[in-house]
């Protein structure tokens, strides 16, 4: 038994360097949460087992490739995912076309996948709001007109965040996850006696 | 035994009955008259000379195979380097006995060479044997596996054995149908299992490892890359496009492996050899393990080069260089195999799945690898393509870029400096002989005057010093006494008055 057992797929989104890796070292690093601290040596797949109400859930993190020559290739990352943490950044205006891109795509093609909306590097633009080129409502807009959770976060992206930011930074990104975790929980407590997820060979 | 009985009534002569070969012993009716050693030895010749004509024909159409592929591709096959040889299966249906003899022959040309030292399994006559041989061990180690569960192991095993016989039976049905039946078939152990182990997952899924096993070794001839299915064709496919993908350099890729330095590119060759070593394993779990194994290389290999653990954007780009540089065999049907027959539990969520979900982007990848994937014009990745034109390759690549002739061979065909290159090499390489020889004839000028000398010198030496042999005086019979004089006289008698 080499590999972890594994509930719970969630799949990173995004383009490339808004911070999905550092997203997923931040909560990962995060002490917060109980169960072992697994060391891997790349940021790409993390599983992280978190206790949901009674029960210990393990959830496979995946990273993906944001570049856009891999865009017709994701489908089969998300295939079978649980959950979907969309991100963009804040301060780039591109990577939010790119998120409604995948968005996009998850609804046509994963349907029973959760999105969660994610608006990164707010740290930036706490330390300058003119940075910002996203606003916040019409993020939320489309959240809501998606049926998505949104959340701005920001994890350790640059030395000029301080402790204070990263507080409450770390509290946003957890928040997130943590939402993320209660929802594929409840949705594992429902899929219980299907062990399998269907969707594997049929694709 | 009615043969015996009706012998013993009426008369036989004792030669008869004893072995044909004359050794002394008795035959056997069963053994064509033979005793059982003489026999054992006819029929291991036979065998000996039927394996060894099998593969003097396996190797005969290798031969031809290869030299038919040479002379289409040409060029291509060369500088492709040692894992482009990948044997190539006969989609003929009647050559499909042969084809199977040369399977079991093809992993020394299939391995490359830097597998050599963990595969030491030459190509034995007896390796289709050896591969029954694996199936009864796995066999083995699977019912000693179920011992230990005792009733429900029983149980277990039954339902295996009754699945196996009625997967023989269905010869043929499409892949598809094939893989739903091994699935449905675990879904419904792990049913059992589940009321069994009370909902303990783990050990159900430590069951499950050991049925995929079991199922899949048994299997694996009938249902992988199958004759229903196109994978052979699309296994070609996708190898003849990574051979015409050569020239595809780590930088076009946007790979952050650096490979001059040794550890990395040492992890290189090791996530090379386990993506090529995926093909030689049977159970879906592990080929997944290459996978796993190779990916985890190529991740040491992005750390050490950039101080970091490394994210999804670093590792796709370098799987791919990967996939490319080792151009693994058979990888459509090892793809599909995985896909139809793995226990989807560990292929959809877990670690392993994750990497295998990077593999298929891979392929998907290079499949449809255009110009604007690599960041080169259309006309540029054209002409790489048809072999027109190759971009430089980097230092690390090889030593093609020498001082004076890389600011001048930007336009050139790299294949053109190195030719020059070689061919300087080999001038200096004559006239070094040139010299060699020449050194060569003084020495010899050099041994024989040394030899005249010396002779010259003892001449000198002799005359100047005449050999002058000094007669030995014809010694008496008491010539030992020579220190006659030093001694004092004999005593001579006295005569004392008195």
């Amino acid at each position: 038994m080499t590999a972890m057992r594994v509930d719970a797929k969630v799949v990173m989104l995004g383009k490339e360097s808004v911070g999905k890796t550092s997203l997923v070292e931040r909560y990962v690093h995060h002490r917060f949460l109980v169960g072992p601290y697994q060391n891997t040596i790349g940021a790409a797949f993390v599983a992280k087992p978190i206790q949901v109400g009674e029960k210990v859930v393990t959830l496979g993190i995946w990273d993906t490739a944001g570049s856009e020559r891999y865009e017709a290739m994701s489908r089969i990352y998300y295939r079978g995912a649980r959950a979907a943490v969309v991100c963009y950044d804040m301060t780039d205006s591109s990577s939010f076309q790119r998120a409604r891109f995948w968005v996009k795509e998850l609804q046509n093609c994963e349907e029973h996948c959760k999105i969660y909306l994610c608006g990164t590097k707010s740290d930036l633009i706490e330390g300058d709001r003119s940075l910002r080129q996203i606003d916040y409502h019409d993020a939320q807009d489309f959240a809501e007109e998606i049926g998505a959770q949104h959340f701005e976060t920001s994890s350790k992206t640059g030395k000029n965040v301080g402790e204070s930011d990263l507080n409450s930074s770390t509290d946003l990104t957890t928040f997130t996850q943590f939402s993320v975790i209660t929802s594929t929980g409840v949705d594992l407590g429902q899929k219980k006696d299907s062990y399998f997820y269907s969707c594997c060979h049929n694709n | 035994m009615s043969q015996r009985t009706e012998r013993r009534g009426i008369h036989v002569d004792q030669s008869d009955l004893l072995c044909k070969k004359g050794c002394g012993y008795y035959g056997n009716t069963a053994w064509q008259g033979l005793c059982s050693k003489c026999w054992r030895e006819e029929y291991q010749r036979v065998r000996q000379k039927q394996i060894q004509d099998d593969w003097a024909l396996a190797e005969k159409l290798q031969r031809e195979e290869e030299a038919a592929y040479a002379s289409s591709h040409g060029v291509q096959t060369q500088s492709h380097g040692p894992f482009s040889k990948f044997e190539e299966k006969k989609t003929n249906e009647k050559t499909r006995k042969v084809t199977t003899v040369k399977k079991f022959f093809s992993p020394s040309s299939r391995t490359p060479p830097k597998k050599e030292t963990q595969d030491s399994k030459t190509p034995s006559p007896s390796i289709s044997r050896h591969a029954s041989f694996d199936t009864d061990q796995v066999s083995k180690d699977f019912v000693e596996f179920l011992k230990n569960l005792q009733k429900p192991g029983r149980e277990i095993h039954k339902q295996c054995r009754a699945f196996l016989v009625n997967m023989s039976s269905k010869k043929d049905i499409s892949a598809e149908e094939l893989s739903e039946c091994v699935q449905d078939f675990y879904q419904n152990m792990v049913d059992r299992l589940m009321t069994h182990f009370k909902g303990s997952s783990e050990s159900v899924e430590q069951v499950m490892d050991q049925v995929e096993k079991y199922i899949m070794t048994r299997l694996y001839k009938s249902v992988f890359c199958p004759e229903t299915t196109d994978d052979e064709k699309k296994d070609l496919a996708t190898q003849k496009r990574i051979r015409a993908l050569h020239w595809v350099t780590i930088q076009m890729l946007c790979v952050s492996m650096d490979e001059e330095i040794p550890e990395v590119s040492e992890n290189v060759v090791k996530a090379i050899t386990d993506i090529i070593e995926m093909d030689s394993k049977r159970v879906p779990r592990d080929k997944l393990a290459c996978i796993t194994r190779c990916s985890k290389h190529i991740f040491s290999a992005i750390k050490i080069t950039k101080n970091e653990p490394a994210s999804a954007d670093d590792f796709l780009p370098a799987l791919i260089y990967i996939v490319l540089k080792a151009n693994p065999p058979r990888l459509q049907s090892n793809i599909q195999y995985i896909t139809r027959f793995c226990n989807p539990s560990r292929l959809m969520t877990g670690e392993d799945g994750y990497y295998f979900t990077n593999l298929c982007c891979a392929a998907a990848f290079i499949e449809k690898l255009d110009a604007q994937s690599l960041n080169l014009s259309p006309e540029e990745f054209e002409r790489y393509m048809s072999g027109q034109a190759s971009p430089r390759f980097n230092s690390s690549e090889g030593d093609w870029t020498s001082s004076g002739a890389a600011s001048e061979s930007t336009s050139i065909n790299p294949v053109l400096v190195q030719l020059n290159q070689n061919l300087e090499l080999l001038s200096s390489l004559s006239s070094r002989q040139e010299r060699l020889v020449e050194a060569a004839h003084s020495l010899q000028a050099d041994l024989l005057s040394w030899t005249e000398s010396v002779k010259k010198e003892v001449n000198d030496i002799l005359e100047k010093y005449p050999l002058e042999i000094q007669t030995c005086s014809v010694s008496a019979i008491d010539a030992n006494n020579v220190d006659n004089e030093n001694l004092p006289p004999p005593l001579t008698p006295q005569v004392f008055a008195g």
